[in-house]
């Protein structure tokens, strides 16, 4: 018994790039991105020619409100219809089914499964080829463990298909949280999950394997590197599987050294040599952060107010020529002056005392609150959240030792200008 | 108290007013004293400025000299904790890096500047320049600094370490905070965005649920599709009844006609037999038949007309069967008749030539006729030797003529000289004959006479005049006056002496002595002057009797030279009377002959001369002239010898002439040329001779062959064309004509006559072939009448006539009705019977209009529904599409992105800068409650020290105001509510406070105060000086005053003080 299938997840078709112009030439290409990289998933399904796609959770976004994202949709699920190949989808928490799921008119070929546990079987010449068993996200907030209610039902390949957070993975909405011996204990072959954006494998107790493709197609700074979904083939109870990369366009965080750079267009120079380096060509654009790192002669230069800046719109004016067309996020200093911790508090002094307070106020959350309070924060983070914005939701202890740090430069400033 | 800085010296180069200043400083308390204008501000400036740097450009605490571009500053000598270093700090005027420092150490080794910074013990040059070296005016900024940022940030500013610019740092994130966040703000930045999102969804929620609405439309979309299918058939159904109606309806009028055209056609025989177009057919026949025995009968008129005229044309003609021999006769003549035309012309003008030839002839005057002239010898070689003795007469007579012109010539000259000979001689014989030369020796003679005579005259002239001089010199000789009778006599010397004397006596006798004496002075002095004239007189007299001697003597010497000269002149008189004698006989005039005589003698003398003058020069004129008429009477002789050898030369040559002449029977005497040219009259009067022979032969031979001709043609024409009375009796050519005329037209007539009989014959030949076949035609065409009456069934005309009628609309009738059903069927698709059959079931034409209107509006009604629904369906059709490929929603949810992205990242900053603050804020508030007390505590020491106890604290309250306050125990005041000179004593005695505390902590530094006393009380003053000596055991205090009594004491507390001289002054310090 030899088969293929496709596991693919977090497609959020037509989401919004953050850090992308909404004017410009180099939006259109992004725009189309997870479009296109739907396309090719759907090309590779076609080419290897798999018994089934999986898709696990998070095709689209319901906030978006794109009419383009289910038309796409419906229209790539339609090839793989025609070529015979099956599909199974979950939704997840950016498309539950209490929202519009999209998949009205989907193709009979189509598995769309509820909120409650199913089972279906792929079935190729009368024999069955697999069992593939989901349970979609029927709101936004699942807190359940929804994996917990997966069970092995018979012999044969069986493939979990979810939108879960294993292991508590930190940056993703802890939704459907699930742990590896959970999952392990379900004693299914294969767990296709999504949610999380970044590629993974993970062994289960027990024999079965999870897996996260990761999302195929980069939609911010932080989500750097190939993207794409994972090829499985199935043989005789053994299993291989290859990633495929299908985004077309790449989101890099790039370093550019200051040291031994005398010149802006030395430095110019080399931000080229790093970007060329790093952007494929055969993609159709890309997107770069650039973070300035070390210290060099230019540094006292770039310190200059609107310096940055000005170098960074230059850049940007630069790179949107080059073939393919490099979008610059932005352009960071990672060049600040390393502080020497141990001698600040050793000396004693002003930074003594400063660094004493803000560990006295890490350590009283009570204290910590009341200066939030204090200082107004609160209310300007009710007002943020209103509007979708959760960063000032409520005081971070790593910001008190990052304002620490920033009161201690600016003193520290004194013996710069000195 | 820390090892801090000392200035030991201070050298100003050149700063302000300064130059080469040096001053000694030390350890201890020191003052600099001098007036205003002193330069103390100055010195603080260069204190403040060698320590931390020059003030900028522009500044007046720059003090940069103004004169020149040279560098100023100069150097301080300091000790610090490790060890003495030379600060030097130049700068000059201008220039980008116009400063330069140099710090030296001990051995006078550079060092690095850290070593200054070190030294100053890392205090900023603000904090120095407020609290270490201060003006009044600056006790004041300090004020500010404390009311402005509370005093505890300046506090802390001055003396924290690590934290020396906390208030800058506060500052910086305050503002940095603000830029980026207020609560209440609109521009700053997380406002603005915080804006434009809100914007963003407000247009998000109005976009609404795009998908939502769009599969709504979708299933309307169907819907319609479906609704609009329904529609369309009910269209087309609706149409196709409609049509067929429609078309019944436009057949009613042709049903009904195809119906009356069936009756009438039924009440009609059956003629379908009857011969198409036989009406026409049968008028064509009898027209044609008609026509044609019409041109029968005019064919045969014209056959007998014919007939007759041939009759004429055949009558005989007398020109018949001759006519070859008049056309050969006349053509004969015709060649001839313009030479016969010119027979007579020609003649007649060969008579007149003759005549001419012979009138000619007989002028010639040769006397001989035509035949004789032709005989005469009148050759070229005879015309050659006449013209050859032609021109050599002609040369000999030219000849002859030029000699005989000499010789006229040469006779006349000879006589012309004659008569001039003949004159010259005549007048040469009327002159006298005298030479001039001796004429001349009697004008000569004549001229010495003149001179002689007037020498006369002139001596006896002299001779009278020096008689009269002789006689003038004999007269006045007077006598010599006889001498010595003297003026006065000698006596009246010694008289007038006596007299004086006398006198004196007298005088003495009756004046006394002195009268004597005077008198007899005085009569000796008169006496003595009359001595003295007396001798005058004497001596002039002498004088005058010498020169009068003298005198007599000259005269007699020039009397005597007088009469020798008289001598002389009678003896030259004597020689000019010689010489008038000799001279009179040259002039042949007497002696005595008067200047008129002369005269009259001298004019007739130069006539003489004149005449003399022409003789001689007519003379000599009259030899030329016989010289010049002998040779032209040779002239003429040889002339006369030459003509006359001419003459015998000419004689022989006209002899020869004559005889050639008489050998032609010319006229003897002619001379040459006329022989010649009757030469040529007489060759040319022959070549016409000869052609007139000529032409008269060539004449008589045409007149022969012309009369054989006009004979022969006359002859011809006699025969029976000309008329017997006309027979020519002359040859005249105009007669001749006449007959040639004739002839022609005789042969024309001929011709002509045979020709129209020819052509008679033709016609009548085809006038009766064409009767030939129109009797066949009619023939023909009588048959073909015959049997279309037979085929019309009539067998007469009249019923012929009346079955075409009938036949004719029979047609008609049968053509309408089959053009009707073809129409019926055209319109309605349905045969005629069919349409019928079906307007019967409608209800006839009523039924039928019914019907039809009902269905129409059924139609247009469902016509008008499946617009609506097609213009619905195309409308969410575009909507749709505009959904599917609008990007507004995209383009606001980037947007909403992006912009939650920017908020989350300022807001991140905003919430760490607060954070930072409110850290710093903390740390501050706590530092000061570790470190404040002491500066506080010294502050208020010193405060009570300066009030003499009036205050005895200075603290800065709890709370979040911190201000300074003071309080004497009972109550307590801020620092504004102090009077100034207490406020100012305040400020001072916090920073004497900053100033131990700082030397104590970290580094003992200079204090330099700047006449900050001036507003306190003498007792506070003291005190002050007091504080400062105090301090002065610690680190170096430096003052300056421009106040004696504050001079005093400073002097009092120990003081080391210098003054400054004004600056008029050289910037000398004495020390005292």
């Amino acid at each position: 018994m030899h088969f293929k299938f496709v596991h693919a997840a977090d497609l959020h078709l037509d989401t919004p790039f953050r850090g992308v112009a909404a004017q410009g030439p180099l939006l259109g290409r992004f725009q189309e991105s997870t479009f296109r990289a739907l396309s090719r998933i759907v090309d590779l399904c076609l080419r290897e020619r798999v018994a089934f796609l999986l898709l696990a959770g998070d095709l689209f976004e319901v906030k978006d409100r794109s009419v383009r994202a289910r038309l796409v949709l419906r229209r790539e699920l339609g090839r793989l219809h025609d070529a015979g190949i099956e599909a199974f989808i979950v939704h997840g928490n950016h498309d539950p089914l209490s929202g519009d799921t999209g998949t009205l008119g989907l193709p009979s070929s189509v598995k769309v499964f509820g909120p409650d546990w199913e089972e279906a079987e792929v079935r190729r010449e009368g024999r069955r080829l697999c069992r593939v068993q989901g349970i979609s996200y029927p709101d936004v907030e699942v807190r359940d463990d929804l994996s917990a209610r997966f069970r092995r039902t018979g012999d044969g390949f069986s493939v979990g298909l979810l939108h879960a957070n294993l292991g508590g993975a930190e940056g993703h909405a802890n939704y459907a949280p699930c742990t590896p011996a959970g999952l392990g204990a379900r004693g299914l072959d294969y767990w296709a999950l999504g949610h999380v954006h970044t590629r993974a494998e993970l062994m289960l107790p027990g024999g079965g394997i999870a897996v996260y493709p990761g999302n195929p197609q980069g939609r911010h700074a932080l989500e750097t590197g190939e993207r794409g979904c994972v090829l499985v083939e199935v043989e005789d109870g053994g299993m291989r599987r290859r990633f495929v990369p299908v985004d077309t366009v790449r989101w890099h965080r790039l370093e550019v050294p200051l040291t031994g750079v005398a010149t802006l267009d030395a430095l110019l120079g080399t931000v080229g040599e790093v970007v060329e380096a790093e952007c494929a060509r055969e993609l159709d654009g890309h997107a770069v952060r650039l973070v300035l790192t070390g210290r060099g002669p230019l540094h006292r230069e770039l310190a200059r107010p609107g310096a940055l800046a000005q170098l960074e719109a230059d850049l940007r004016a630069r790179l949107a020529q080059g073939h393919p067309p490099v979008l610059l996020e932005s352009l960071r200093d990672g060049s600040r002056p390393e502080l020497d911790w141990e001698a600040l508090q050793a000396e004693g002094g002003f930074a003594r005392t400063l660094l004493e307070e803000a560990r006295s106020l890490e350590e009283n959350p009570a204290a910590l609150a009341r200066l939030w309070e204090q200082e107004a924060l609160g209310s300007l983070g009710q007002r943020l959240k209103r509007l979708g914005v959760d960063v000032l939701e409520a005081p971070r202890m790593e910001w008190v030792s990052r304002a620490s740090l920033l009161g201690v430069e600016a003193l520290h400033e004194e013996e710069e200008g000195a | 108290m820390k090892p801090g800085l000392r200035i030991d010296t201070l050298r100003v180069r050149r700063f302000g007013h300064f130059s080469d200043l040096t001053l000694e400083l030390g350890p201890g308390l020191h003052l600099l004293y001098g007036p205003n204008e002193a330069g103390k501000s100055t010195l603080l400036a260069f204190l403040r400025a060698v320590l931390f740097g020059f003030e900028k450009r522009g500044s007046p605490e720059r003090y940069a000299p103004a004169e020149d571009d040279a560098p100023f500053g100069g150097d301080l000598r300091l000790s610090t904790g490790m060890g003495p270093l030379l600060v030097r700090r130049m700068a000059a005027p201008r220039g980008r890096k116009s400063e330069t420092l140099t710090v030296l150490g001990p051995d006078g080794e550079p060092v690095s500047e850290e070593r200054l910074k070190e030294a100053r013990g890392h205090v900023t040059r603000e904090l120095f320049f407020d609290v270490f070296a201060f003006r009044l005016e600056e006790l004041a900024g300090f004020e500010q600094l404390t009311e402005e940022r509370g005093a505890s940030e300046a506090l802390v500013a001055a003396s924290m370490r690590g934290a020396r610019r906390l208030p800058e740092a506060m500052t910086l994130l305050r503002k940095n905070a603000e830029q980026l966040y207020k609560p209440n703000g609109s521009n700053p930045e997380l406002n603005v965005k915080l804006r434009e999102l809100e914007e963003v969804q407000e247009q998000l929620r109005e976009v609404g649920n795009r998908p939502a609405l769009y599969f709504s439309k979708r299933e309307r979309l169907e819907s319609l599709g479906v609704e609009l299918g329904g529609l369309d058939s009910r269209v087309r159904e609706d149409g196709r009844e409609l049509e067929r109606l429609a078309r019944l309806e436009l057949a009613l009028g042709d049903v009904s006609s195809l119906a009356t055209t069936r009756a009438e056609l039924e009440s009609l025989p059956s003629l379908e037999t009857f011969p198409e177009g036989g009406e026409a057919r049968l008028e064509d026949a009898l027209q044609r038949s008609g026509s044609y025995r019409a041109e029968v009968a005019r064919l045969a008129e014209r056959l007998v007309s014919t007939e007759a005229e041939l009759k004429r044309l055949s009558a005989p003609s007398p020109v018949r069967g001759r006519e070859d021999a008049l056309r050969a006769a006349v053509a004969a003549y015709s060649e001839r008749s313009e030479l016969v035309r010119a027979l007579p012309a020609r003649r007649a003008a060969l008579g007149m030539k003759r005549r001419q030839v012979e009138s000619a002839l007989e002028e010639l005057g040769l006397g001989v006729d035509g035949p004789g002239l032709v005989a005469l010898d009148l050759s070229a070689g005879a015309r050659a030797g006449l013209e050859a003795l032609s021109s050599r007469l002609d040369v000999e007579e030219t000849g002859r003529r030029e000699v005989g012109g000499a010789l006229a010539r040469a006779r006349s000259e000879r006589e012309r000289l004659e008569g001039v000979l003949t004159r010259t001689e005549s007048e040469l014989a009327a002159l006298p004959d005298v030479r001039p030369a001796q004429v001349r020796q009697q004008q000569a003679g004549l001229a010495r006479m003149r001179v002689a005579r007037a020498d006369l005259e002139r001596l006896g002239e002299q001779k009278m005049e020096a008689r009269r001089r002789i006689e003038g010199l004999r007269g006045p000789v007077t006598e010599l006056p006889s001498s010595s009778s003297p003026v006065i006599p000698v006596w009246l010397v010694p008289v007038a002496a006596a007299v004086a004397v006398t006198l004196a006596v007298a005088a003495w006798l009756l004046g006394g002595t002195g009268v004597g004496v005077l008198g007899l002075v005085g009569g000796l002095v008169l006496t003595g002057l009359l001595e003295f004239a007396r001798r005058k007189v004497e001596s002039a007299r002498d004088a005058e009797r010498e020169g009068r001697e003298a005198q007599q003597h000259s005269r007699k010497q020039e009397e005597e030279r007088l009469r020798v000269e008289l001598a002389g002149y009678v003896a030259r008189e004597e020689l000019a009377r010689r010489e008038l004698l000799a001279s009179a006989t040259d002039a042949g005039l007497s002696p005595a002959a008067t200047s008129s005589d002369m005269t009259a003698r001298e004019s007739a003398l130069e006539e003489t001369l004149e005449q003399a003058g022409r003789r001689e020069s007519l003379s000599r004129e009259r030899d030329t002239l016989r010289a010049t008429h002998d040779l032209a009477l040779r002239d003429e002789r040889q002339a006369d010898e030459l003509l006359r050898g001419h003459e015998a030369r000419h004689a022989s040559l006209s002899a020869e002439l004559t005889a050639c002449l008489s050998a032609r029977r010319f006229p003897a005497g002619l001379p040459a040329q006329a022989a010649l040219a009757l030469w040529r009259d007489a060759s040319a009067l022959r070549q016409r001779w000869q052609d007139l022979v000529a032409d008269e032969a060539a004449l008589s031979a045409d007149e022969a062959a012309c009369a054989d001709v006009v004979s022969r043609l006359r002859a011809l024409a006699a025969e029976g064309i000309l008329p017997e009375a006309e027979a020519p009796v002359s040859q005249s050519s105009g007669s001749m004509d006449l007959v040639v005329m004739r002839v022609n037209a005789a042969l024309e007539a001929a011709r002509a006559q045979e020709t129209e009989r020819r052509a008679a014959e033709e016609r009548r030949r085809e006038l009766r072939e064409e009767k030939a076949r129109l009797d066949e035609l009619c023939r023909t065409e009588e048959a073909a009448l015959a049997a279309l009456l037979a085929e019309g069934g009539g067998g007469d005309e009249e019923t012929f006539r009346r079955r075409a009628v009938q036949a004719h609309r029979y047609a008609e009738l049968t053509h309408r009705a089959r053009e009707l059903a073809h129409r019926i069927e055209a319109r309605t698709g349905l045969s005629d019977t069919e349409a019928r059959e079906a307007l019967r079931a409608l209800g006839g034409e009523e039924g039928l209009r019914t019907v039809l209107s009902q269905v129409r509006a059924r139609h247009a009604e469902a016509q008008e529904k499946s617009k609506e629904v097609l213009t619905e369906q195309g409308a969410t059709q575009n909507q749709l599409e505009q959904w599917e490929n609008d990007d507004l929603l995209a383009r606001l949810r980037i947007q909403e992105e992006t912009l939650r992205a920017k908020v989350a990242e300022l807001a991140t900053r905003y919430a760490e800068d607060k954070l930072a603050l409110a850290l710093l804020g903390r740390a501050r508030r706590r530092f000061e409650e570790e470190q404040q007390p002491r500066v506080v505590q010294l502050a208020s020491e010193h405060f009570a020290l300066l009030t003499e106890g009036r205050y005895r604290r200075v603290f800065i309250p709890a709370g979040d105001e911190r201000e300074l306050r003071v309080s004497d125990g009972a109550r307590d005041w801020s620092a504004a509510q102090l009077s100034r000179g207490t406020r100012e004593q305040l400020y001072l005695a916090f920073r004497l406070a900053v100033v131990r505390d700082f030397g104590e902590t970290r580094s003992a530094l200079p204090l330099i105060v700047d006449d900050v006393l001036v507003n306190f009380d003498p007792g506070r003053a003291r005190s002050a000086i007091q504080l400062l000596a105090q301090l002065a055991e610690h680190q170096q205090v430096i003052a300056f005053t421009c106040h004696p009594w504050l001079r005093e004491l400073f002097e009092a507390e120990g003081a080391q003080t210098q003054t400054l001289e004004s600056r008029d002054s050289a910037a000398t310090l004495r020390a005292v």
